[in-house]
């Protein structure tokens, strides 16, 4: 295991000193040194996390497909470029760019106020002594946390406006966890990143949740025929289950994508009434022509289409005066 | 069974009676653990949890406490120095990134580095006296042998800052360089050493105003400073450079010796024998172990992530009340 450490931190230090170290001295930007270093530790867990998407799960999708190939599978080329553009760290860099300031200046505000966050350790002191429960139950808020932010994300208009991208895709595989507006992503971020630190997750710990909660969730968007049996179905977020929260809409289940909205534990949506499971294949979509018409489009022009949904979701006066011309 | 008695009785039972001040602890800042070390068996014998990213730690005045600033929540763990167990936790110390005792051990001192802020508190009780709000990422702190002053080094801005202890009074906040980090008074009392870590260098300052006397190159990323213990070199990691150089300072200073130390070497301490010193790789979780006589790398020993501050659990004999302190990791007795 070790060793293992060993190979992994040495390639991360070789690419740290060699390509950004460098940069960061070079232009007096050494107080980003240690995000520095965590950044190619992000990126080299994104690599991993795209080979085990590539090698381990698409095995599973062409080994035991739902969905036979077809004309829509040119659909899913735009997917991979969402999930290349979030693993490797573009988008995630930029968001924390934009919101690393105001997280640090809500932060400093609370402080300045002589308020200190109700830390999950001083409440449960046993937390801290084992590091496997403590990442569980961090895991499980978070995923908590996720839930209810995902119910907003359906509530909401102008926040359906974004996410409704994520659903248009008409072939859902494991690609399809990351294709999200870059505004959706940046809201579901910042307002993550604000709980864990209410919470009291360390840094370290943030890392890896974010990694095998996007691991399973990637997995839970994939396009295979498979069953976690009754209890694994209740246990954990499984693709039949998720694929229940994409399905097309029709006149007798108008509103089946309000149910299965846990992102890793189902348990949230038994305890809330929003859980439904049942074995009919169902095609995935939204039964909106202007959603539906996302397919088919490139990554910009994606982005481009949906901040100007955005936009007239927002500012309905905008969206009459838009649909008047 | 808590936190407090685990400690005890993995030391108790891994390091072994006789063999307490044969320990060292290093912080793991990014796992919210500390390791304890065997000095003699090079060897991690047990790892504990500890607050959330602790960054470094200090001897309290009177030599019986080892205290741990855990920086997200915002306190002071404290661990028997003999036993390496702990004995209580000093809380709503904000933020406590770098802290230190001022000479006489009446004053604490912490700098705030994500929050802004250097905090004064009279040792006595940790009772906040002044909380002054300064921009550019406090990092390393420094006291004069008076215990009247404290010099605060602030990384964004490239300033060093000096407070009056008894008012918290700002006495003045001058450019040093590109992102100062490491400071420490020479035992003259009349020269301060400020490592540059967006440099290739260090600079001496005048404490009476904050002028920049000299420099001297020492590598890219010069960062931290430890004593050698004989009032006049001292140790210098360089972050970027991945070196370790080794300073007299008895007239002008100069560099006499240096040693590769790999992957972002940061804090230092020297075992009682003065023989090694040990040096924290923050990037390849390992403390990196070098002969001081030949200034070579002789051993390395995994830790945990991000280790950042290391500290000698000595025996007893070399810790008296009253005796000067330091600054965490930074700088030694003040001869």
């Amino acid at each position: 295991m070790r060793d293992l450490i060993d190979l992994w931190v040495g390639a991360q230090a070789w690419l740290f000193e060699t390509l950004v170290s460098p940069i960061l001295f070079k232009y007096g930007l050494m107080a980003w040194y240690e995000p520095g270093y965590s950044a190619v530790e992000f990126v080299m867990l994104g690599v991993v996390q795209i080979a085990v998407i590539a090698i381990g799960m698409r095995f599973f999708e062409r080994r035991w497909p739902l969905e036979k190939a077809g004309e829509d599978d040119k659909l899913i080329m735009v997917d991979r470029v969402y999930t290349m553009l979030n693993k490797l760290g573009v988008i995630p860099l930029a968001i924390f760019i934009l919101t690393y300031p105001l997280v640090q200046e809500i932060e400093l505000t609370v402080r300045t106020w002589g308020y200190m966050p109700p830390r999950l350790e001083r409440l449960l002191p046993w937390i801290g002594d084992n590091a496997l429960v403590s990442f569980l139950v961090y895991f499980v808020l978070y995923d908590f946390a996720a839930y209810w932010l995902h119910r907003g994300q359906h509530a909401f208009g102008w926040w359906w406006a974004l996410h409704s991208l994520h659903h248009s895709q008409r072939r859902m595989t494991v690609w399809t966890d990351d294709r999200n507006h870059v505004i959706d992503d940046l809201i579901i971020t910042l307002a993550l990143v604000l709980f864990s630190q209410f919470v009291g997750v360390q840094p370290g710990e943030y890392v890896v949740i974010l990694m095998v909660g996007r691991l399973i969730e990637s997995w839970s968007h994939a396009n295979v025929d498979m069953s976690f049996g009754w209890l694994g179905e209740r246990l954990l977020v499984s693709p039949r289950f998720h694929r229940l929260h994409h399905a097309l809409s029709t006149p007798t289940e108008r509103h089946i994508q309000d149910h299965n909205f846990a992102p890793v534990f189902p348990i949230w949506d038994i305890l809330f009434g929003t859980a439904i499971y049942d074995e009919k294949i169902r095609p995935t979509g939204v039964d909106d022509a202007t959603v539906d018409a996302d397919n088919g489009r490139g990554w910009i022009a994606q982005q481009a289409t949906v901040f100007g949904r955005f936009v007239r979701a927002l500012l309905p006066r905008f969206s009459r005066r838009a649909s008047a011309q | 069974m808590n936190r407090l008695s685990f400690a005890a009785l993995a030391l108790s039972l891994v390091v072994g009676g006789t063999a307490r001040a044969d320990s060292v602890i290093i912080l793991n800042s990014e796992e919210a653990s500390y390791s304890i070390l065997s000095r003699s068996t090079r060897t991690e014998v047990a790892r504990l949890p500890v607050g959330r990213e602790p960054h470094h730690l200090i001897l309290s005045p009177d030599g019986k406490e080892v205290l741990i600033g855990s920086t997200a929540t915002n306190e002071l763990l404290s661990l028997d120095v003999k036993t390496g167990e702990r004995k209580r936790v000093i809380k709503d110390i904000l933020d406590p990134y770098h802290l230190g005792f001022s000479p006489d051990g009446k004053w604490f001192v912490t700098a705030a580095y994500r929050l802004d802020h250097v905090d004064i508190y009279h040792a006595d009780g940790f009772k906040l006296a002044g909380r002054i709000f300064i921009d550019g990422l406090p990092s390393h702190i420094a006291f004069d042998a008076e215990s009247k002053t404290v010099f605060v080094t602030l990384q964004q801005s490239g300033r060093l800052a000096a407070f009056d202890l008894a008012t918290q009074a700002l006495k003045w906040n001058v450019p040093v360089g590109n992102a100062p980090a490491g400071v420490v008074m020479l035992p003259d009392n009349k020269r301060l050493l400020v490592a540059l870590t967006g440099e290739d260098n260090i600079v001496v300052v005048d404490p009476k105003d904050g002028a920049v006397k000299s420099s001297l190159q020492t590598g890219k990323g010069a960062h931290n400073f430890f004593p050698k213990g004989d009032g006049r070199h001292y140790f210098l990691s360089n972050r970027v450079e991945g070196t370790v150089s080794l300073i007299d300072t008895k007239d002008e200073p100069k560099v006499v010796g240096s040693v590769r130390i790999p992957g972002g070497p940061d804090c230092m301490d020297i075992t009682p024998d003065g023989r090694e010193l040990w040096v924290t790789q923050r990037f390849l979780r390992r403390v990196a172990i070098v002969d001081i006589d030949i200034m070579k790398l002789v051993g390395s020993i995994p830790v945990g992530k991000s280790p950042h501050g290391v500290f000698m659990m000595k025996s007893t004999a070399n810790v008296t009340a009253g005796a000067p302190v330091r600054a965490a990791s930074t700088a030694g007795e003040i001869k």
